[in-house]
């Protein structure tokens, strides 16, 4: 076992972690606006990657016009998601487990959706960044692989640019500290809810595009990819975006390496133990997050 | 009107029970087999009643519980070759030794961060249930298990017998000190604990009740089938009876049955929608919950019937409990 072959792995299992750490971030970014927990996250994505199967792949556009068109639709879907059921019941003062409840409604409803369109059959599209292997000194890599960190880096940093640096972006940091001060600030509660939203679900919709050479489209990817990047929101710290990143690069790079060296079937024990370890331990995750506060 | 109304809602528990026992002689053998799945699953649910509806512990995990009791049961016969009812005993009794376990990490979490340890729990059951295929088979399922009793038709008795006994335990519990120790607890815990109540007992004794019904559930599962495979454990499975769970009303013992057995039969009746039936579902249920939980604050089915517009009874008591 060669150092090369190590990085080789860390590297695969960071672009891994990269596709969990999106919807993670989607994840804490709307635990933080409006104290609730997406459980369609995962399955928002897979929407994503259908949508973008459908353009890309069925109807032939290029493929940039295809993934902005993706990430749009999939933004008017999250938008309208927020204006028709979530911030009625945030509204109404609704109990969060029964919203909870209703995104495991939305889950499954997304997925049977997609099952119902797109058909059950794995199905998969051209790597539009070559499939030929890059050989860097030892280190043999898929392209891909940096495409996507690559991808990643940018929209993070147009991310934290428009969150810190906008006035949008600092009022929907407002309405997730004080909604009712925001709210007699002149901010517009409803709207910023259903923005985070909106960009969660877009954030998502880039993660399904991205997913898509390194496996396969079905209608239930949504699920697994969904339980690790909880585990990822959880382990990271929820509410927080550095933990939500790096919640998920931990969490991809060690299920790569648990399934080299160690055993391939156990992986998903074996992230769900560290968590479960983790959720004892120390609640708050590698950036202490609340764990009691808005439940 | 309203003393008819309230002469059902006092009597409905009973009314129920008879029209099970009257099932066997009215249904097909196919219904038959649906209305046993039903009363299966209502077992089940009145067990996450406990946990979900009075002590507010949403879990995602429960399906895991239903596998644990039923392969336990299969595992002792098939391999050991155990008598059938000390199988069963055995498997009650391991499901619940798993499931108050759950309830370590519950002291300490709430909310997002239980359900998702529910649902860790669930996929790790399912993937050791995969990979451990010596025991308990794997992907080819295990068969070849004999029957608490030998006619398919006393097993359904002897199931709705169980399911009178435990409606009724489940309702006395909801009125009895344990009970509204648990409903304090979904209220408040901390205002809980002040007032005495003691939440680690309280949660652990939730736990433990539902996860026995669930291993009662699943030792009457592997009884109905005579053949277990992992993909009948999967997260959605645990989803649809969560969906059981609040489209009872979340707190209502008969409520519960009654939405078990019909959710379960939903798919016979709704044949024609084949592949988008969880589609429907899950529509349903979000209109049921946005509309009914937004314009009543409650629950129940009165208030959906008051959402559409139903006239009801006078004199229906204000609170939750």
């Amino acid at each position: 076992m060669t150092a090369a072959i190590l990085l080789q792995l860390v590297l695969n299992g960071l672009a891994m972690g990269i596709i969990y750490s999106l919807p993670a971030l989607g994840i804490s970014l709307i635990w933080n606006a409006s104290g609730l927990f997406n459980f369609a996250q995962g399955d928002l994505l897979t929407l994503g990657g259908y949508v973008m199967l459908s353009l890309f792949g069925k109807a032939g556009l290029p493929y940039i016009p295809s993934f902005i068109m993706t990430v749009a639709v999939m933004g008017i879907i999250g938008y309208a998601l927020s204006q028709a059921y979530f911030y009625p019941m945030l509204e109404h003062r609704v109990n969060p487990q029964i919203i909870l409840i209703g995104t495991v409604a939305f889950s499954v409803f997304i997925r049977n959706l997609v099952l119902v369109i797109w058909g059950t059959t794995p199905q998969t599209y051209k790597n539009p960044f070559g499939s030929s292997v890059l050989q860097i000194g030892e280190l043999y890599l898929m392209p891909h692989v940096i495409w996507i960190v690559a991808i990643v880096a940018v929209l993070l940093i147009t991310l934290q640019y428009f969150l810190r640096g906008t006035m949008v972006g600092t009022a929907m940091r407002a309405v997730a500290q004080r909604p009712t001060a925001s709210y007699l600030m002149g901010i517009r509660n409803d709207r910023m809810i259903a923005l985070t939203f909106m960009l969660s679900t877009a954030i998502a919709a880039v993660s399904g595009v991205l997913i898509s050479p390194i496996i396969p489209l079905t209608p239930s990817m949504g699920g697994i990819i969904a339980v690790k990047a909880m585990a990822a929101v959880l382990i990271g710290g929820l509410g927080s975006f550095s933990g939500a990143l790096l919640g998920g690069v931990a969490v991809g790079i060690a299920e790569t390496l648990f399934a080299a060296f160690v055993s391939s079937t156990y992986r998903d024990i074996f992230i769900f133990g560290v968590l479960v370890l983790f959720l004892l331990f120390r609640p708050g995750g590698i950036f202490r997050a609340s764990v009691s506060e808005k439940v | 009107m309203v003393k008819l109304f309230k002469w059902l809602k006092k009597y409905a528990l009973l009314i129920v029970m008879l029209l099970l026992l009257a099932a066997p002689s009215v249904t097909s053998q196919y219904e038959f087999y649906v209305v046993q799945r039903g009363v299966q699953n209502a077992i089940h649910v009145l067990g996450l009643l406990i946990l979900i509806g009075y002590s507010g512990m949403l879990s995602l995990g429960s399906a895991a519980l239903l596998a644990t009791g039923a392969y336990t049961y299969g595992i002792l016969l098939v391999k050991v070759g155990l008598n059938p009812w000390v199988g069963a005993a055995l498997a009650v009794a391991l499901t619940t030794f798993i499931g108050t376990g759950l309830a370590l990490p519950a002291f300490r979490l709430a909310g997002p961060f239980l359900v998702v340890t529910t649902v860790g729990f669930g996929e790790i059951v399912r993937i050791l249930i995969l990979n451990m295929e010596p025991i308990t088979g794997g992907a080819y399922g295990l068969a070849g298990f004999a029957k608490l009793l030998p006619s398919t038709r006393w097993v359904y008795y002897l199931m709705v017998a169980a399911l009178f006994l435990i409606a009724i335990a489940v309702k006395r519990i909801g009125e009895s000190r344990l009970g509204l120790a648990l409903k304090s607890l979904r209220e408040d815990e901390v205002a809980a604990e002040v007032m005495g109540v003691d939440v680690r007992r309280a949660k652990m004794v939730s736990f433990a009740l539902s996860a026995m019904l669930a291993g009662l559930s699943g030792v009457f599962l592997a009884n109905l089938t005579g053949y277990l495979s992992p993909d009948s454990f999967t997260a959605a499975e645990s989803a649809s009876y969560l969906l059981m769970v609040v489209m009872g009303g979340m707190q209502s013992v008969t409520g519960a049955i009654v939405s078990s057995i019909v959710i379960t039969s939903l798919p016979e009746v709704l044949r024609f929608l084949s592949s988008s039936r969880l589609l429907v579902y899950s529509l349903v249920l979000l209109v049921y919950l946005r509309l009914n939980w937004v314009r009543t604050g409650k629950g129940s089915l009165a208030g959906l019937m008051k959402t559409l517009g139903f006239p009801l009874g006078t004199g229906r008591a204000k609170d939750r409990s």
